[in-house]
């Protein structure tokens, strides 16, 4: 019983300890770039990335920030979030980060894939405003793509947001 | 020994309308000899004559299929030809169906037995009718037949369309018949009134309903974005049905546009008409402006 | 009797009487659009074809058209095959306007091959307009029964078919499962042409049929393919920084306009279909998406939310001229034009659902096609008079339809259970 209780407790620890976005595959999108940022992906010690800082710190787990229906302003209750990730970025030079813009189903593909773009620059540009700079950061977008199809309207808030992502995790 | 007595009071009475009404194949050569003078008249004096190519059929080459195929012409002929040749032929097959017809007619009068003063009226109408047609027909109007451009086929479609009147309902017939009679007798009278002032509320009422009827009918989405303009010109009978096809004097330059208005005259009909005959004659021609897609004075 | 001479007569005296005065002149204005009955008459078939039948297949291309009315034809005793001995009156008193009659024989030399032979009659002027054979493979049988719905539609509309077409959609059967497929424009004969497990979207056909450009999340971030349909191969057209989405082809096939993002909002550029030569064609800090080339090659359209909310506008190649287009509703996306630049497809949000639209471009009345709630996707048919879109079934499973742009027909396109969206229509091809 004690045994099988530890193990458990264990587990869980360890699926707390997991990211909750779907996407997290590390290291995939920097692939075959023709731009002129080029993430490096060298050996960096997980000391230097501060990994544990990431994983411990309540402020930097929460990863989402969400929006109202076609907005893509910030809203103030997010101000913390953002302002302790931009200390993160900031404090480890070789940390890279990219945010993902999603939309709910409302609206084509294509804008929302716009949408979802101008939600995760936003969230950069509150970076830069703390002192990051772009070199750190990648925004991407997935629209509607991981969207649930079947929430109604209003209540597809879970879709409106931007995640924040590490590279190396 | 009974020789017939020739009474003049069976002439006065009845004459030869009734010889001919008993008498089918007096009936059958008088009519053959209407058709062959008639179409004597036509084939003198009628100039156009419209040559209407109906499309050829054609097979098309499959491409998709690996082995080829050879082309087999399907050709249809002209179907002008057809029908001169049926009219020729016509005469005798006149006959039987004319013994058809007529069998179907004596059955009618049987019917109208309650009828038979009604038929002295019009007996005596007739007679009149027959007067002024001759008189009519003195008057020098062949030659202003080369103007109206009748083919052979309107005359089947009159033709038809008279035959086709037999099976309509007995009300009707015994209505029109009455009218038909009306009009001789006015037409002469109606001749010096014409061109006065007639009662012109009346023919713009009559205007706007043709107008409106087929307005209703023309499918104005086989006529493009643009604003076009067609006009056709009509012929109307009494019965407010075409007198032959509608003639078309503008086109959209749509041939789609083109066919839908032409669809929608002949779906129109028939068309409502005045019973009076001043008015009728001066809607029985009809120029039609059609702008399909909306206002023409943009 | 009598009256029957008397009436000819009469009709004679009509004939030879001439009007004294001008003819009476009557102005029909406008019109009422209507469908034209039509009546396909089951075709005699001495092979034996399995499956949907020529004349069921012919009524319901046209049918989809919203410019003919299909009558029934079943039970027709005796129906006619060909076009000798039509009783014209039958037809008339069914109200049919015209008929197509036609049969179905073995082809003499080759037992797979089957030759059809039909005819388009006219019923008001009582002549067949066309009698034509075609030959083909026994398994080419809906494809010949759909160049007959081509004909006739080009006969009497003046605008060419697009039965005998292929359209191009995305099937989502779950979240690791998509495919790029191509069929039939009604359905049929459905294939995949990309696999993937991840989702695809924005599949674009080339104008001149040879290719299709997509946008593909298998890298984990959108970018975008150009796939040869003859050859199965695909080459990456953009893979910038950021997004890469949104092809659209240029109407001479050379060049697609698409999106690009490059870490800052989505903008468009053009660049050539073979990747090289990448040039910006607006700088802006707002939304621009969607592009939609116009077929005069000199304008593209796009949706914007620079006026606040999204709206359509155009943008001229040369001289970096924007125009607004839309000013009906507060939400306007998704930008087609038909073959002849006069008419715009877009989505309009109207009370809160989603709608497919259609605006007249130089008169400026736009016409609301579909009723939503969650319409997509709107795409015009290569001859502009048909348009494909996606709806949401009984407000779950995404699926695609046609609508006529009269907004008289909405037809479902049933290609199987799964989620189908992002539909794109191939061209006419002349055979």
């Amino acid at each position: 019983m004690k045994k099988s209780l530890l193990l458990l407790s264990i587990a869980g620890l360890f699926i707390a300890g997991c990211s909750t976005t779907p996407m997290d595959a590390p290291g995939d999108p920097s692939s075959n770039y023709y731009g002129q940022d080029d993430p490096s992906t060298d050996s960096i010690s997980s000391e230097s990335l501060g990994l544990d800082e990431l994983r411990s710190n309540t402020l930097l787990t929460q990863r989402s920030v969400f929006f109202d229906f076609n907005k893509y302003d910030i809203k103030p209750e997010y101000s913390d979030l953002i302002g302790a990730h931009a200390q993160y970025l900031n404090d480890h030079s070789a940390a890279r980060m990219i945010i993902k813009g999603h939309a709910d189903y409302r609206g084509s593909h294509e804008y929302n894939l716009a949408l979802g773009q101008k939600r995760s620059v936003a969230v950069k540009e509150a970076l830069n405003s703390l002192g990051v700079s772009d070199s750190q950061i990648e925004t991407i977008s997935y629209g509607e793509e991981y969207a649930n199809q079947e929430c109604q309207a209003e209540a597809c808030g879970q879709d409106r947001r931007a995640d924040i992502t590490y590279e190396v995790e | 020994m009974n020789t017939p007595q020739f009474n003049f009071d069976f002439i006065r009475n009845s004459n030869i309308w009734t010889t001919l009404e008993n008498d089918h194949n007096l009936q059958a050569n008088l009519f053959s000899f209407l058709i062959h003078f008639l179409l004597f008249i036509f084939m003198i004096f009628s100039v156009q004559w419209q040559t209407k190519i109906p499309n050829y059929a054609e097979v098309e080459l499959w491409d998709a299929v690996p082995t080829q195929i050879k082309n087999k012409q399907i050709k249809k002929e002209p179907k002008k030809m057809k029908k001169i040749k049926n009219i020729k032929a016509k005469p005798p097959k006149v006959t039987k169906e004319q013994l058809k017809i007529n069998e179907e007619a004596e059955i009618k009068l049987k019917k109208k037995k309650a009828a038979e003063k009604k038929a002295l009226a019009r007996k005596k109408k007739l007679q009149e009718i027959k007067k002024l047609q001759a008189k009519l027909l003195k008057q020098e109007k062949i030659e202003r037949l080369q103007d109206k451009v009748l083919e052979q086929e309107k005359l089947d479609q009159i033709k038809d369309k008279l035959f086709e009147q037999e099976k309509v309902d007995k009300l009707q017939d015994s209505i029109r018949d009455e009218e038909l009679v009306k009009k001789p007798r006015l037409a002469i009278e109606a001749d010096k009134e014409l061109l006065a002032g007639i009662n012109s509320g009346e023919l713009d009422r009559f205007k706007a309903l043709i107008q409106q009827k087929i307005q209703q009918n023309v499918n104005n989405q086989l006529c493009g974005l643009d604003r076009v303009e067609l006009e056709f010109e009509i012929s109307l009978m009494p019965t407010g049905d075409l007198l032959g096809e509608p003639k078309m004097t503008q086109s959209s330059k749509i041939a789609s546009c083109d066919a839908a208005v032409e669809r929608a005259i002949l779906q129109s009909q028939p068309l409502p008409i005045p019973k009076d005959n001043k008015l009728f004659k001066r809607l029985k021609d009809l120029k039609l402006k059609f702008h399909p897609n909306g206002h023409y004075d943009l | 009797m009598i009256f029957r001479i008397y009436s000819l007569l009469f009709g004679i005296l009509l004939l030879i009487s001439t009007p004294i005065h001008s003819l009476e002149v009557i102005e029909i204005l406008g019109g009422k659009a209507s469908e034209i009955p039509i009546a396909i008459v089951p075709f005699e078939d001495s092979v034996g074809i399995s499956g949907q039948k020529a004349h069921q297949i012919i009524s319901k291309d046209l049918d989809r058209t919203g410019l003919f009315r299909p009558l029934n034809t079943r039970g027709i005793s005796r129906p006619p095959s060909s076009d000798i001995n039509i009783n014209y009156t039958k037809w008339s008193a069914m109200d049919a306007q015209f008929i197509v009659v036609g049969k179905v024989e073995s082809e003499n030399r080759n037992k797979r091959s089957i030759e059809i032979t039909w005819s388009l009659i006219d019923i008001f002027k009582e002549r067949t307009v066309v009698t034509m054979r075609y030959i083909g493979k026994k398994k080419q049988y809906r494809a010949i029964a759909h160049k007959v719905s081509d004909y006739v539609y080009e006969h009497l509309t003046g605008s060419k078919g697009v039965f005998h077409t292929k359209i191009a959609y995305v099937k989502k059967i779950n979240d690791k499962k998509y495919s790029l497929n191509i069929s039939d424009f009604d359905g049929f004969n459905s294939k995949a042409i990309l696999n993937s497990t991840q989702p695809i979207i924005s599949p674009r056909w080339s104008p001149d049929g040879k290719k299709i450009a997509y946008v593909s999340f298998e890298k984990k971030k959108p970018v975008i393919y150009v796939q040869n349909l003859k050859t199965g191969k695909r080459t990456l057209l953009a893979n910038f920084k950021g997004n890469n989405s949104a092809p659209a082809w240029s109407p001479d096939s050379k060049k697609l306009a698409i999106v690009l993002t490059y870490n800052k909002n989505s903008q468009i550029y053009i660049i050539n279909s073979d990747g090289s030569g990448i040039k910006q064609l607006m700088r802006s800090n707002s939304i621009n998406t969607e592009p939609s080339w116009a077929p005069n090659g000199e304008d593209i359209y796009f949706s914007s939310n620079r006026g606040g909310s999204p709206q359509i506008y155009k943008i001229n190649i040369t001289n970096d001229d924007i125009t607004r287009i839309t000013f009906e509703g507060k939400y306007n996306l998704s930008p087609s034009l038909s073959y002849d630049g006069k008419l715009l497809l877009f989505l309009i949000q109207d009370q809160g659902k989603f709608k497919v639209a259609i605006q007249n471009l130089i008169s400026n009345q736009v016409l609301k096609l579909t009723k939503g709630p969650a319409d997509e996707s709107p795409i015009f048919a290569p001859n502009g008079h048909l348009v494909l879109f996606t709806y949401k079934d009984y407000g779950k499973t995404t699926k695609i339809g046609t609508v006529s742009i009269n907004g008289l027909k909405r037809v479902p396109i049933k290609v199987g259970n799964a989620i189908i969206q992002e539909p794109t229509w191939g061209p006419i091809t002349i055979n």
